[in-house]
């Protein structure tokens, strides 16, 4: 009895409290950017070398800005930006399949046969109003989860190679801008005379989705997608890969005012041949990623942008015959930088191997009340789904790492 | 004349004329029940024949009518036009196609289920085939093997052989009742208890999912003891003990065998003296090979060769060794109750759905959540006990909901009250406004822009793209050996291959490259998720990817991007999107406009007008194309040349986009629009993609 009532005060458990009190003050970041990388990535290769140890493998760890930490030599540039990141090494997963396990990295829940769950980026695009004309919520180079029970309001706008044009956002080719207007005036005069068949409601709404896109299409905001005018320079640097154009648009975009932006990457199923792989991983992710942060700390907007590099589970210390790692969600580790994260830092610790977490386990919905957190999300706010189940907006005993904003 | 053939049409003359009594019944009942109301409920005027053809076509066979046919209908002798056109779109090919959609939802199938389109293959057959819904939905019920052997079986690998995950989709799917919310706790609005939905699911907990380790093939099979226990794992209780199975639901109890079973029950004694039970029991790959190949691919149609091929090749691969799968006593037990002319719930739940997809709304709502509150109790009966009668008919309750003047009635002027409209509506005294489904929609772009063939000759649409593309830049010095992912983001763009020409517009199609594609990756990706392997297998694995390394031995490549110039001749043709894999990749134009993704029960279409839904139709593809006048088609010579004739030109741009003729002002409005050049190319189609982004193009009339 005694210990129930120390655990909670006022009706309200402590660390709850603790949480709510924080939002207030730490709230920082206004956007997020989260790279999604499928497959499972081997944390032991990138986040959490264990140099001298038989699961070491190919790579040797390199010193970083941050006074004491390391992280593989797949990572050379992003070396020089970890003064602004934290790693946590202590992420127990649960799951260790591709399918429940990223459902649960990116929703917080586990997957169930009666509900759809919303991805971190729907919830986010629920919470927070829109900022600007572009979409809230963008996903590049492939899809994020959906918005489930949030509604279609909620998901994400897909862009699929980032920096070419999108041709849905303007007229098709051979019709001009004069001739464009023209079929909208045409089309507007139409539509006033034929409603008979629509409710005013489905027609207003119609209109509104029109003007919607028609501001879109005119927006100053949309030469955020084309790189075609960003320096040459700028491009090589992030490297010029689909990734690294992919980190560059989310840079933009999150300068344009989208909340949320996902960028997706797979190939990280390393059974086989892992060294190799995970070194043409870093050639590809290292410039692009440390541009990115150096870029965003540069002109003040980290601050506001919570950047994480996040994949579904990690990979298995003991390397297979095939030289290869195989599926490991006991123990993983994640990148976080910006939106308030105290940089330099790390949270938990595997063992030796890192098999276990040794210290601090972080649960992988921590990871998701903690993005809450940094936008001043309450995480445990309860929405209706359309059947009127009330649900969490992050799953049940999630509670945000706290000691990331320092 | 030959005799057969009288006797054929005799007989299509008496089976109309007792349906047409059947649908006034309809109509007498639904009239006596809002006869009732305190105020009067306003009737709307029935439709004139023109748009009674295309609400007509758009429902039974998914796009709006071509010009021919509204010529063809035009010909027919007034008094019977309406149930000739009925029974003409009943025959068409594409009414299997259009209500493979509608069970498709309701049924959830994914093409990247296991056995999803097998499953989906089987579906389409018993549709053309005309096949009786208590037939099929028994053999979803019972089914046990595999997807090559019993197609129906992809119903319970769908839901991953789960018994809770089945007797949530058997009530919800086939009975119209959620019980879902039981599996986890005693409902408080519900009347079902917890214990019933044990009770419920435990007629499915001996069934097991079985994958053969070396083939990879996946079958269902029986079990001895049930999976499900009693009391729930939750509460943590000491002892939990097997549920013995029971049917939560009330079958119907008289005193005599009442006249629709009668009726019933005759039918079926007349058809199994008739049958010679030929097709019954065979493959799906022996169905198959009833398809003549050459006749899978049509012009309107579309990929259903490919659909047909993909889905022998998968199924024959499922198919190597013989079946060692046990029926289920059980579920057969349980469909027979399910099935059962007394069991109320079943014939009632398919009758409201198909009333509600047909009419715009259900007599109860939501259609899978029957809770015993019904706007027109006895209409709803009437159709029910009609609908066991015919033998669980489909195209007979489709063609009897057709024929009521319920279906015939217009939409109220815009000008009465809101509350007024609605009142009139939910009592089907007027029509409710309905958007096309996203497939439909898209299928009547393609036809009322003659993209079903090409318009243009070849070389007329030759264009230059810019792509860029990776390519092999040197080695690294040192570098290990790999065949390594390098930048390929192996995610879903992969699942969209560029079939327009390099263009970008991905996600409006499309739909053969598409389909090989996406079902390559995903069966790839199940094998993937499935791997719990032997040590055999595994040693089997790693020699052959031994042999793979041999094979890639060498320096490790550095790549670059490059822009190269292809040029293309983009001449448009598009096919039907109700053959393609299904559902569409996210993001694709059918999701955008409300496909459901059907991974969970429940997930309905969305019609709501979207921002993403405006972008794809101002902008798309398929709507330019549409748009721009073709060499080829008809429209093109009434538009230049000496047989210029403006008017009759704007007249068939109406007829083939809206099924109408343009009224006075419409055609001074449209001459201004289309102007007087020579040829006046352009304006027309400004005028056609003004009509295909209109409201009245998308919303059924």
């Amino acid at each position: 009895m005694l210990g129930l009532s120390s655990a909670t005060l006022l009706g309200m458990p402590i660390a709850q409290m603790m949480a709510r009190a924080g939002e207030t003050q730490q709230a920082k970041a206004e956007n997020v950017i989260l790279f999604w990388n499928g497959g499972g990535m081997s944390h032991i290769d990138t986040w959490d070398p264990k140099p001298g140890r038989p699961v070491a493998g190919e790579f040797d760890p390199i010193n970083t800005s941050a006074d004491g930490i390391q992280i593989s030599s797949i990572f050379p540039k992003l070396a020089k930006q970890m003064h602004h990141a934290t790693l946590i090494r202590s992420i127990a997963g649960t799951n260790g399949a591709h399918g429940r396990a990223s459902y649960q990295l990116q929703t917080s829940y586990n997957q169930s046969g009666n509900l759809v769950h919303p991805g971190i980026g729907s919830i986010v695009t629920h919470e927070k109003e829109r900022l600007g004309d572009l979409p809230a919520f963008i996903t590049i180079s492939g899809n994020a989860r959906r918005a489930g029970y949030l509604g279609q309001r909620c998901e994400a706008y897909y862009v699929g190679r980032p920096g070419e044009k999108d041709p849905y956002l303007a007229f098709p080719a051979g019709i001009t801008q004069l001739r464009g207007n023209k079929r909208l005036d045409i089309l507007a005069k139409m539509n006033v005379r034929n409603a008979r068949n629509l409710s005013a409601d489905q027609a207003k709404a119609v209109n509104t989705a029109t003007e919607e896109a028609v501001n879109l299409m005119r927006s100053p905001a949309l030469k955020a997608f084309e790189l075609n005018g960003e320096d040459p320079k700028t491009v090589a640097r992030y490297g010029d890969t689909e990734f690294g154009r992919g980190a560059l648009l989310a840079r933009r975009l999150v300068e344009t005012g989208v909340r949320f932006v996902q960028v997706n990457r797979g190939g990280f199923d390393t059974h086989n041949n892992n060294f190799p792989a995970m070194q043409n991983h870093g050639d590809v992710m290292d410039p692009a990623l440390a541009s990115l942060v150096e870029d965003l700390a540069a002109s003040g907007q980290l601050e506001k942008t919570m950047v994480i590099v996040l994949s579904e589970f990690g990979r298995t210390p003991r390397i297979n015959n095939n030289a290869g790692r195989d599926h490991h969600a006991r123990c993983f580790s994640c990148f976080m930088a910006g939106g308030g994260i105290k940089g330099g830092q790390v949270i938990g610790k595997s063992d030796e191997d890192a098999m276990l977490p040794a210290e601090r386990p972080v649960n992988p919905n921590d990871l998701h009340a903690s993005i809450c957190h940094a936008l001043g999300i309450d995480h445990s706010r309860e929405v209706e789904t359309p059947l009127g189940r009330p649900m969490r907006l992050i799953s049940e005993g999630a509670k945000p790492v706290l000691e990331l904003f320092g | 004349m030959k005799p057969v053939t009288i006797f054929t049409s005799c007989f299509l003359l008496i089976s109309t004329v007792s349906v047409l009594a059947d649908s006034t019944k309809v109509d007498a009942l639904l009239a006596k029940k809002n006869a009732q109301a305190e105020k009067p409920i306003a009737v709307a005027k029935g439709i004139d024949d023109l748009t009674f053809l295309r609400r007509a076509s758009v429902d039974v066979i998914g796009r709006i009518p071509t010009a021919a046919e509204v010529a063809e209908f035009q010909k027919w002798p007034v008094a019977e036009r309406r149930s000739k056109l009925v029974e003409k779109l009943l025959a068409d090919p594409r009414y299997a196609d259009r209500w493979t959609v509608f069970f498709s939802d309701i049924l959830r199938i994914r093409s990247n289920a296991t056995g999803g389109n097998a499953f989906l293959a089987y579906l389409h057959q018993g549709l053309k085939q005309n096949r009786a819904w208590d037939k099929m939905s028994r053999e979803m019920l019972s089914a046990n093997g595999s997807s090559g052997k019993v197609p129906a079986v992809g119903l319970i690998l769908g839901e991953e052989v789960d018994a809770m995950a089945m007797a949530a989709a058997t009530s919800q799917m086939f009975l119209g009742v959620r019980m879902q919310c039981a599996q986890c706790h005693n409902h408080p609005f519900d009347v079902w208890k917890q214990k019933q939905f044990y009770e419920l699911a435990t007629y499915f907990g001996k069934t097991r999912r079985i994958e053969n380790q070396f083939s990879r093939r996946v079958y269902t099979t029986e079990g001895s003891e049930t999976t499900v226990l009693w009391p729930p794992e939750r509460k943590k209780p000491p002892v939990r003990n097997p549920v013995a199975p029971k049917f939560p639901f009330e079958l119907e109890e008289f005193t005599s065998v009442p006249q629709y079973v009668k009726r019933f029950e005759a039918k079926r004694a007349e058809e199994a003296l008739a049958a010679n039970g030929a097709n019954e029991g065979k493959s799906l790959s022996a169905l198959l090979d009833d398809v003549d190949p050459n006749a899978a691919f049509d012009k309107e149609r579309g990929f259903g060769k490919s659909v047909a091929q993909e889905a022998k090749a998968a199924t024959q691969a499922l198919d190597i060794e013989g079946d060692l799968y046990r029926q289920s006593l059980q579920r057969t037990e349980l469909a027979e109750k399910v099935t059962s002319p007394y069991n109320r719930y079943f014939a009632r739940n398919l009758v409201n759905r198909m009333w509600a997809e047909l009419i715009g709304r259900g007599f109860y709502e939501p259609v899978d959540d029957f809770q015993d509150i019904v706007t027109h109790r006895e209409a709803l009966d009437h159709l029910s006990d009609e609908f066991v009668a015919g033998g669980y008919d489909i195209k007979g309750l489709i063609r009897m909901i057709m024929l009521t003047e319920a279906y015939s009635r217009g939409h109220l002027d815009p000008e009465i009250p809101l509350a007024e409209r609605n009142v009139a509506e939910e009592n089907f005294a007027a029509a409710t406004s309905r958007r096309m489904v996203s497939e439909v929609l898209y299928d009547s772009i393609v036809v009322a822009g003659h993209l079903t063939d090409f318009k243009w000759p070849a070389g007329a649409n030759v264009r230059t793209f810019t792509e860029r593309i990776r390519v092999v830049d040197g080695v690294v010095e040192g570098g290990p050996a790999t065949a390594g992912p390098g930048d390929s983001p192996n995610m879903a763009p992969n699942m969209m291959a560029r079939p327009m020409g390099g263009s970008g517009y991905d996600l409006e199609g499309q739909i053969a490259l598409n389909f090989d594609e996406l079902l390559k990756s995903e069966l790839e990706k199940d094998l993937a998720s499935m791997k719990m392997m032997s040590d055999a297998e595994l040693q089997r694995q790693q020699q052959m990817a031994a042999m793979a390394q041999q094979n890639t031995t060498g320096p490790r490549r550095k790549y670059k991007y490059v822009e190269i110039e292809r040029k293309v001749d983009d001449n448009p043709r598009f096919s039907s999107t109700m053959r393609m894999a299904t559902p569409a990749p996210p993001a694709h134009f059918l999701r955008v406009f409300g496909q459901p993704a059907r991974d969970s029960l429940a997930n309905f279409r969305e019609h709501n007008p979207s921002m993403r839904q405006q972008l794809m139709m101002l902008n798309g593809k398929a709507t330019h194309e549409a748009a721009r006048v073709g060499p080829m088609e008809p429209m093109h010579t009434l538009l230049g040349g000496d047989k210029q004739d403006i008017t009759a030109a704007i007249e068939l741009a109406y007829m083939e986009i809206l099924t109408r003729k343009p009224d006075l002002e419409e055609l001074k409005f449209a001459r201004e629009i289309v102007g007087t050049g020579k040829p006046a190319l352009d304006g027309m189609a400004d005028l056609r993609w003004a009509l295909l982004n209109s409201n009245e193009f998308r919303y059924i009339p």
